[in-house]
């Protein structure tokens, strides 16, 4: 049985679980949609009440119904190197092999349904509420006058984006940011805007959850960092990632998360405060682990190739991330 | 008309990297210059920030 990696050929952070997977003598494919019609061929057949498929790649060929697994890491779209790439073919291509692979009896981490869902950051905090973590106060709203209220209830918040991604013209990055006292709302009219309370924080946390496993790692405030550096991906680092218990409370609502979300694998941020709260961030459902790997020396590429290889989560309990067949 | 939260944006990083290697379709792996796997050399994605969350990423907000 094969464990199948979506993902590009540049993602050498996928390239540390394929590693562990070939020491354990897993067989392995790895393709990116993005190479369909090209380096990639696809084909499935339903005759006679049975239906059947296969993926080929490289010289590999692999039977949809020989799948352990499916790893959606980091895939290009369909067919956007194809000989005549459109917005056609990648529909086209995107719904044969989505489409086929989803009525395979592999499991997913994780299954495009549930991530889709997942990166939705409206949600998750309210999921994360639901599943008693400790989300700060914050409003999503068109409404400046929601906002000034808000702000007057909260007077130290930040901004960042609704769905995390930032524009591209031209490219352009939006950390999260503190919002001055005396800030004009007009403009928040223009946009959705998320604001939320502060976190006067003394440690970042990276919660990385691989099935039923939770491997966290904390990164200490520099306690001379200017108060207004609050994105920990832009502020300078003073300080590697170390690893750290989860508290028991934490981890019983992160459990809940999952099971929620149904992922099988997230990265979760917290902000640890003064009174050691971890205050939920945000979950990423494919959020890097490498740099986290390779501060802390958490086995999180051997978590994840044993859990795609059947044997990770063994009591079944927590984010099986694997839809049934024909889901 | 610009929405508020752009009020907050700056110019995106424009990462000039060469990867110092390429991926070998037979092994499924990126492979180093010298023959090394490059997911083994911890210094060189140290130094390239691959493996690293990074926001703003072009292609994925999975970071």
């Amino acid at each position: 049985m094969t464990v199948l990696i979506l993902t590009n050929e540049e993602d050498v952070t996928a390239d540390m679980v394929v590693l562990r997977l070939g020491e354990a003598g897993v067989p392995v494919v790895r393709l990116d949609p993005a190479d369909l019609t090209t380096g990639v061929a696809l084909s499935g057949e339903y005759v006679q009440g049975a239906c059947s498929g296969h993926l080929s790649v490289g010289g590999r060929l692999v039977t949809m119904s020989g799948l352990r697994s499916v790893w959606v890491r980091r895939p290009g779209e369909a067919a956007t190197r194809a000989a005549q790439p459109s917005a056609w073919l990648t529909q086209e291509a995107s719904q044969a092999l989505y489409g086929m692979l989803r009525i395979t009896d592999a499991r997913w981490m994780n299954h495009p349904d549930a991530a889709r869902r997942a990166r939705h950051k409206p949600w998750q905090l309210h999921l994360a509420q639901r599943s008693t973590l400790a989300v700060p106060a914050t409003l999503i709203t068109t409404f400046p006058q929601a906002a000034r209220e808000f702000a007057e209830r909260f007077p130290d918040l930040v901004v960042k984006p609704v769905s995390g991604a930032h524009p591209q013209e031209p490219p352009r990055a939006v950390p999260t940011s503190r919002v001055a006292p005396d800030t004009d709302f007009s403009a928040v009219a223009f946009g959705p805007t998320l604001l939320q309370r502060r976190i006067g924080k003394r440690a970042d946390i990276r919660l990385t959850v691989v099935g039923d496993t939770l491997l966290a790692a904390r990164k200490p405030a520099d306690p001379d960092a200017d108060p207004d550096d609050v994105d920990v991906r832009f502020a300078p680092s003073v300080s590697p990632w170390l690893a750290v218990d989860v508290p028991r409370r934490v981890a019983d609502g992160v459990r809940r998360y999952m099971r929620g979300a149904e992922l099988a694998y997230g990265a979760f941020d917290f902000a640890e405060d003064a009174d050691g709260i971890w205050w939920f961030l945000e979950c990423n459902q494919s959020g890097q682990f490498g740099f986290v790997e390779m501060d802390t020396g958490q086995p999180i590429a051997a978590t994840i190739a044993t859990w795609l290889a059947g044997d990770g989560d063994p009591d079944g309990r927590c984010a099986q991330g694997g839809r049934g067949a024909a889901s | 008309m610009q929405p508020f939260t752009l009020n907050y944006a700056r110019p995106a990083v424009q990462l000039d990297v060469t990867t110092p290697y390429a991926y070998d379709s037979g092994l499924q792996l990126n492979v180093l210059p010298d023959g090394r796997i490059a997911a083994t050399d911890h210094a060189t994605l140290r130094a390239l920030g691959t493996t690293t969350s990074t926001a703003g990423s072009k292609t994925h907000f999975d970071d």
